[in-house]
């Protein structure tokens, strides 16, 4: 009987500790970040024993130290979100050329939607780029299988391989029966030996596609053999395939187990058709497939972000010259963004199967005209986030003068939400620094503002900070420190100290390190107080050439929440500008419009919208006491 | 299969409802599927979950409730039973708390958040409605935290011996047996005492 509900992501660390998993390092980013905690957390616990876990400062620096590992004969696993595997191509391309010697295993989260992305972009293509095996659960329980073969497969054929769930597998749940306890398993050969394998000059590179070439046909083999390519029929002599991957399969199984059971309900014969997962995108299981294609006139491929089946098995019929038709992104017959789903799913099924009973679902909702519309819940910054202040600090210092604010990844893109409306771009991790200094090149009468978080300062923001003293850039850096990786969950980061192992290291000073760089001007503030925000926002954007100012207060989610804010209901006149300059999710307008009232539930008495009001009407029970002092 | 929707605000606890129902759901030896929207969402935004469970030993397959299959929506406030209205099946149940959250979007908007013509709204519209007082539960609970377990309560107990919503398929005692696998031993002692003042709640209506 299984035991624990585990989310995928911490049914995936179970799977790769159990597979004697050594090193787990990663870059927290949704929808990956529970991994490297669960294995932290049973780390801590005892459980997972002879483990190294960290959150290293971005993917490429997490990716390199377990190369290392791997090439010392230790089980390695690196964690991140799609968007990670960009920043960690650069040694994974390279990795593949060298090779492995200790099973090294990428766990790679794509997100359709996107639900919390900048892309959707499709791992299972990066892996047919790099020329490394994918493996692609439909479901938690397969991907618990797939990562132990993963590591076999690895360490067999010395590639690195990559899993790739996608949002709806990792934040899925379901019950799982896991050990105890797991132990690390001991390096391969005693560790490191020396050879010139490891270097990687040209002459090696030209040898090492040589072997890249070699080993994935055998690779191919073994996928085309092994259980993750399952299929399954469905009446006589069918001539409909199905064909699915990832959780679409799932969406496929569960609409026609609907469809079937509408037509059972009403009499009617399920046609027959034959189906397809497909596991393993690469390398593409060929002979599976046109085992699967036999007798087939058309199939229609299932898959969320790009066409990588469909284009397994065009490939497949064009070079086996087969009369086989395949629909899916390519000729509009199923969604070419976003996410599928089982509606859509079914929808599409029936037609394609011509297959349609009546009441397959029948829904309580009805379309009037009249129905009243829910809320607006767009994500908002939290009640009491100090990030708040800081974007109206430097917006109220910039007032009317030309500015553009480049923003960039973590809580803070939430900046530019209204009322703050304070981020005019946002590409990519730690993009913002070296943007702005793009703009201020071009556009020198404008203030180039980049804000930036503590955790993506370390990540990604360095070379950007060294750039602009260098090239002499005239820039103001606003670094948003709030001592930790917030909306990615609260890890911690190389400004906290606090590691995955326990022993904490000395935090790096973020103003030290600005120093360090050659950034002359840099002002400390502390953000939940508007006067000191203000000033220091000047201050850093009046200086000419690159400056910082570093807003420091702890993330709400860190910090016991303070008495919440009084208003005063003589004082209050109902201007509503409060809200109208922060809109911190704890105000609200009275029913009748004549005073704001404040949600205690929510406020945790940062005490910001004091500074805010123009007729003093709030008062903050930690402003009384003085406890916010400045820094 | 039955489909369970549990659509809240983030922070309403509607992950660890989700939770409870998944091992209640164990102790029958159904496959249980639940799934979570998490990330950006938690920002104040709406959060759903999904519990997928094979009563009758089906397998199941997706994670998430497909809209218009959801036999019981559980709604944590009255704009998000809204929100989730469409996937509810015809003849499903919704017990949804009357307290709203407010939202600032719809005061920087200038609109002003009502929720007597949602509770109008879906009473009118859904086969079984029960708009609970959730307020009041809470209060004599003493904790606003037991909102999550005393609104599975009430889905729990309108579902005995009905053959819609859980349709009997939980009990009451089954859900306390559950929470006290799902929560902090020093909160079960609370979250079984609001699901008693639910039920008696119900009893008294």
């Amino acid at each position: 009987m299984p035991e624990k509900l585990l989310m995928g992501n911490e049914a995936f660390a179970y799977a790769a500790l159990e597979a004697g998993v050594r090193v787990v390092a990663g870059y927290p980013g949704t929808p990956s970040s529970e991994l490297v905690e669960t294995v932290a957390k049973l780390h801590a616990s005892g459980a997972a024993r002879g483990v190294h876990v960290e959150w290293s400062t971005n993917e490429k620096a997490a990716l390199e130290l377990l190369a290392g590992a791997s090439m010392a004969g230790a089980r390695v696993l690196f964690t991140c979100k799609q968007v990670g595997m960009n920043v960690a191509s650069d040694p994974l391309l390279s990795l593949n050329y060298v090779g492995i010697k200790g099973g090294c295993v990428l766990f790679v989260a794509d997100d359709p939607g996107p639900i919390s992305s900048q892309t959707e972009q499709d791992t299972r293509r990066f892996a047919d780029f790099a020329k490394v095996p994918v493996l692609d659960p439909s479901t938690p329980d397969e991907g618990y299988a797939m990562m132990r073969v993963a590591f076999e497969i690895s360490e067999r054929y010395g590639t690195p391989v990559i899993v790739r769930p996608t949002t709806r597998i990792c934040h899925a749940s379901a019950f799982f029966d896991v050990p105890e306890s797991t132990q690390a398993r001991p390096l391969i050969d005693d560790g490191f030996q020396r050879d010139s394998k490891w270097i990687i000059f040209p002459r090696r590179a030209y040898q090492a596609h040589a072997e890249i070439d070699e080993r994935l046909p055998h690779i191919r083999q073994e996928f085309e053999a092994g259980g993750f390519n399952p299929v399954a029929q469905q009446g006589d002599d069918p001539v409909r395939g199905i064909v699915c991957g990832g959780v679409s399969a799932a969406y496929a199984r569960e609409a026609l187990a609907m469809l079937h059971a509408a037509c059972d309900r009403v009499g009617m014969e399920m046609p027959a058709y034959r189906l397809m997962q497909v596991g393993t995108p690469f390398p593409f299981p060929h002979d599976a497939a046109a085992v699967f294609a036999e007798d087939l006139e058309d199939i229609l491929v299932f898959e969320e972000l790009d066409h990588v089946l469909e284009d397994g098995f065009i490939q497949m019929a064009g070079s086996r010259h087969l009369a086989l038709r395949v629909h899916g992104k390519l000729d509009g017959s199923t969604l070419t963004r976003g996410e599928n789903g089982t509606e859509d799913s079914l929808q599409r099924l029936a037609a394609f199967l011509k297959c349609h009973p009546a009441g397959i679902v029948e829904s309580a909702a009805q379309d009037q005209g009249d129905a009243p519309q829910p809320p607006m819940r767009p994500p908002v910054l939290c009640a009491g986030c100090p990030h708040r202040g800081s974007f109206y600090a430097v917006k109220r210092a910039l007032g009317k003068r030309p500015a553009v604010l480049c923003g960039d990844i973590g809580c803070y893109t939430l900046g530019n939400a209204q009322p703050l409306d304070a981020i005019d771009t946002c590409l990519c991790m730690g993009a913002g620094i070296t943007m702005a200094q793009g703009f201020s090149v071009v556009e020198p009468d404008r203030a180039c503002i980049a804000f930036v978080g503590d955790s993506t300062f370390f990540a990604s923001a360095l070379t950007g900070v060294a750039n602009a003293v260098y090239n002499q850039h005239n820039v103001t850096f606003a670094i948003l420190d709030n001592a930790t990786t917030a909306m990615t969950g609260s890890q911690p980061h190389p400004g906290t100290g606090q590691t995955l192992m326990g022993p904490k290291s000395d935090p790096i000073d973020i103003e030290g390190v600005l120093r360090a760089l050659g950034v002359r001007c840099t002002v400390r503030a502390n953000p939940l107080r508007l006067d000191e925000g203000m000033a220091a926002a000047r201050q850093a954007i009046d200086y000419p050439g690159p400056s910082a100012v570093i807003f420091e207060s702890p993330c709400v989610q860190l910090v016991k929440p303070d008495q919440p804010v009084v208003i005063d209901q003589d004082t209050c006149t109902g201007c509503g500008a409060c809200i109208r300059a922060i809109g911190c999710p704890a105000m609200g307008m009275d029913a009748d419009g004549a005073c704001v009232h404040v949600d205690a539930s929510l406020c945790n008495g940062c005490g910001f919208c004091v500074d805010v009001c123009p007729f003093g009407a709030i008062s903050a029970p930690v402003r009384d006491e003085g406890g916010e002092g400045s820094c | 299969m039955l489909n369970v929707l549990i659509a809240g605000v983030g922070g309403q606890g509607s992950v660890l409802a989700a939770k409870i129902l998944a091992q209640a759901a164990l102790k029958h030896g159904w496959q249980v599927r639940t799934a979570e929207t998490i990330g950006m969402a938690q920002r104040g935004g709406n959060v759903t979950s999904h519990v997928r469970m094979g009563d009758a030993g089906e397998c199941v397959n997706a994670p998430l409730v497909a809209k218009g299959t959801a036999d019981v929506i559980i709604a944590l406030e009255p704009g998000e039973g809204l929100r989730a209205l469409p996937y509810l099946v015809k003849d499903g149940l919704m017990v949804c708390a009357t307290t709203p959250i407010p939202s600032v979007m719809a005061d920087l908007s200038g609109e002003t958040y009502r929720t007597e013509p949602i509770i109008e709204y879906l009473a009118s519209t859904t086969a079984h409605f029960c708009a609970v007082d959730d307020a009041a539960i809470c209060d004599k609970a003493g904790s606003r935290k037991v909102l999550n377990v005393a609104m599975l309560a009430v889905a729990v107990q309108l579902s005995a011996g009905v053959d819609y919503g859980l349709r009997g398929a939980i009990g009451i005692d089954e859900l306390k047996e559950a929470l006290k696998n799902c929560v902090k031993e020093r909160f079960i002692a609370l979250n079984c005492e609001s699901v008693d003042i639910a039920v008696e709640a119900l009893r008294k209506a």
